[in-house]
């Protein structure tokens, strides 16, 4: 039909949905709410950090007792009563009770903890600590060293570990894993996010074209293959403007409250990007949170992340598009599209479980092949980006994905021209099979 | 009369029945085309073929002396039977929006619908949505939609259903109007009245053949009875008497009796009439003279029943 109408298609999508009250709405919302949840998950973990936690000691030994020392939110008590009655009734705000042996010098197993909830590792680390370091205190003493403490304050030597990442051209970076585990979480729930949201909207499209019946005065003017393409890049456009605004806000806000409340942090972050070294006076926990604010402002890293972030959700997105505008086109309402969602909702799925192991070993033979394969890649490529990923991975993956969509699209062009004027039935995939073969 | 459109042994199987085997028919340039046939009898996919929604599996269709191309979108505009339009735009912009994707600039496209609102009185509809209007309102934008770019070949497939009177009424006018101003007609109906009213030629299609097609007038002069009915003032009785001798003149119906003086004469040719007619105006003051013609519906479903 001379011109391809596809643009003019897209900007219709574009328009009508971008001039939605809904649109709006969840674009200003959702970084608000994103931030409100941030802040309230805080505020409950410092809460839940900040509690006391008072453990009550009944020392058989004698010797552990005196010299246990509070330490964080962790308080000792010696018990006023014995155990068997503490067990029949908790003393009030106790939170648990921790009994030596008479020979805990010699038998390491003497000690047990009694917890009247669930106990953490951090906490039973904590007092194995202590109990470890009183009795190899005490078992030092009895070697009668001369001038024991200045000694022991002399090597006592706490190190921190600074972790950098040797790239492909050599050069070392300082990483940071808890950021990259964070962005790893972001991103890929993001894609999956994204393209499972926007997917359902093209085939909600569809579908509202179709009970509309507006779709055979359309098809009289445009071919159903530029519908489809027409629909599924204008909403595409639709998500990448509520991305770019999301991102600007994040940029703005982000920047705005880094700058408030870190300003010291940021000048060490940029003179770190800058090639400075480490400022040697720094302690570890600032040292880490200055090394994060360095990856974060490192343009590069980002622009890798960002891109990789694009190319990828337009990839992912345009492949699942293609699967959900062809399941719409075969139904006549939304309740009958749950069947036919499935080989789109389990690989999304999937991916989605598979992206938590991939956080974890990121470079793991699991990680490696669902990054490749193209129903997955998006949410599991960028679930490892930020870990540093070979190019030549990325440049496989990508083309792959791309190769997929093209021939998806062609594929779900095929179902969509056939199921768009099928009316009153509930397809099988069967059905959607022979659909694919008809001549048209 | 030159052709605009030829359909030339159009066949369409789909998986359990064929729609259309071996149809063919030529459209007259100027000309408003019935296309007539029962539910299911392969109307609506010659003209999704027609529209180029849906290939066939063999034959031709010839616009213009020309093999159908994509570009022909632009020379047809059609109103399908399932009509419908997006309920969420503003009646306005939709428009627009269809005359875009039928080739007409936006700034074209406004100047026209802006003329097609005033003639119909609805400018003020142009900023509401589709939702807020009512299917005879709603109705009439398709119409004008379909329209808007002026094209040579107009194709609306059961128009009247879905139409109120007043509102099918106005539809007859604008269609005939068009017709006037150079385009061509092709409608699909079951409604026979309408075919009567403004078709000049026709297309009986019964399960997916073609069984009948034609002019009007051929078609009726071909189905004639050769019952000819003759209104006088005279002696009925003494005519009756005359003509009887030549002429077989059929037994009173009821309606003699109602007192309108007439009598029906079989002739068995044609040329028979002129002697008739001369004898007839001999003996009594005629008031009409007519064949009886079968209505198109009475040739529809003999068609249909298999009994031509």
């Amino acid at each position: 039909m001379g011109k391809s109408k596809i643009g003019l298609i897209a900007r219709r999508e574009f328009n009508e949905r971008v001039r939605k009250k809904s649109f709006i709405i969840t674009t200003i919302l959702t970084p608000l709410l994103m931030v409100g949840a941030m802040v309230l998950m805080a505020w409950l973990m410092t809460r839940e950090n900040d509690r006391d936690k008072e453990i009550l000691v009944i020392d058989r030994s004698g010797i552990i007792a005196p010299q246990l020392t509070d330490e964080g939110t962790l308080r000792y008590r010696i018990a006023d009563r014995t155990l068997d009655e503490m067990r029949q009734e908790a003393p009030a705000g106790a939170y648990g009770i921790l009994i030596i042996g008479e020979d805990i010098m010699t038998d390491p197993r003497a000690a047990s903890l009694y917890t009247y909830e669930s106990s953490t590792v951090d906490i039973e680390k904590a007092v194995a600590d202590q109990i470890r370091r009183i009795v190899e205190d005490r078992k030092l003493k009895s070697y009668d060293i001369e001038n024991l403490d200045e000694i022991l304050a002399a090597i006592d030597s706490p190190i921190a570990l600074q972790t950098k990442t040797i790239t492909e051209t050599g050069e070392t970076q300082d990483s940071s894993s808890i950021l990259s585990m964070a962005s790893a979480y972001l991103f890929g729930l993001l894609i999956y996010m994204f393209v499972f949201m926007y997917g359902t909207m093209v085939m909600q499209g569809v579908i509202e074209e179709k009970s509309n019946k507006v779709l055979e005065v359309m098809v009289s003017s445009v071919r159903p293959f530029e519908l489809m393409m027409g629909k599924i890049l204008g909403i595409a456009s639709v998500a990448l403007t509520q991305l770019l605004i999301w991102v600007a806000f994040i940029t703005i806000v982000g920047g705005a409250a880094v700058n408030y409340f870190a300003g010291d942090l940021m000048q060490a972050a940029g003179a770190m990007n800058a090639g400075a070294a480490m400022p040697m006076d720094m302690d570890p926990d600032t040292m880490d949170q200055a090394v994060m604010l360095s990856r974060l402002t490192d343009v590069r890293y980002m622009l890798t992340l960002v891109g990789g972030f694009t190319v990828y959700f337009i990839g992912g997105y345009l492949l699942y598009a293609a699967m959900f505008a062809a399941v719409g086109s075969a139904v006549d309402n939304e309740k009958d599209t749950q069947n036919l969602q499935l080989p789109i909702t389990i690989p999304l799925l999937l991916a989605f479980f598979v992206m938590f192991n991939a956080m974890k070993d990121p470079n793991g033979p699991l990680a490696f092949w669902f990054s490749l394969i193209p129903f997955t890649s998006p949410v599991i490529m960028m679930a490892r980006l930020p870990y540093g990923v070979p190019w030549w991975e990325v440049g496989v993956s990508v083309a792959l994905l791309y190769l997929t969509f093209i021939g998806m699209v062609w594929l779900a062009g095929k179902i969509y021209r056939v199921g768009i004027f099928m009316y009153g039935k509930k397809p099988s995939f069967s059905e959607l099979f022979k659909w694919m073969k008809y001549k048209y | 009369m030159e052709d605009i459109l030829k359909v030339e042994h159009v066949t369409k199987r789909f998986a359990n029945h064929t729609a259309l085997d071996d149809v063919s028919l030529t459209v007259p340039r100027g000309s408003v085309y019935g296309l007539l046939g029962p539910n299911g009898a392969g109307k609506s996919t010659l003209i999704r073929i027609i529209n180029r929604i849906t290939a066939p599996d063999s034959g031709k269709v010839w616009l213009n002396g020309r093999e159908l191309a994509p570009e022909d979108v632009y020379r047809i505009g059609y109103l399908p039977e399932e009509r419908g339009l997006y309920k969420q735009m503003k009646v306005g912009e939709q428009a627009i929006y269809f005359a875009q994707l039928k080739g007409l600039s936006r700034r074209e496209a406004t100047v026209r619908l802006r003329q097609w609102f005033q003639k119909f009185g609805i400018e003020y509809w142009w900023d509401k949505k589709v939702s807020e209007l009512s299917k005879g309102m709603a109705q009439k934008v398709q119409f004008i939609v379909t329209v808007l770019h002026e094209p040579e070949l107009l194709i609306f497939d059961e128009p009247f259903s879905g139409f109120d009177p007043i509102n099918a009424n106005l539809l007859k006018e604008e269609i005939l109007g068009l017709r006037d101003k150079g385009a061509t007609v092709i409608f699909s109906t079951h409604n026979m009245a309408s075919v009567e009213e403004i078709c000049d030629h026709i297309t009986l299609i019964n399960k997916s053949h073609n069984i009948l097609s034609g002019s009007l007038e051929a078609i009726r002069h071909e189905h004639g009875t050769g019952i000819f009915e003759v209104e006088f003032r005279g002696d009925r009785e003494a005519l009756r008497r005359q003509l009887d001798a030549r002429y077989t003149v059929l037994a009173d119906s009821e309606e003699a009796e109602a007192g309108r003086n007439t009598l029906k004469i079989h002739l068995e040719h044609h040329e028979a009439i002129h002697a008739l007619v001369a004898e007839l105006n001999d003996t009594v003051e005629i008031r009409s003279f007519r064949e009886i013609i079968p209505s198109m519906n009475d040739i529809f479903i003999k068609a249909v029943a298999g009994q031509l």
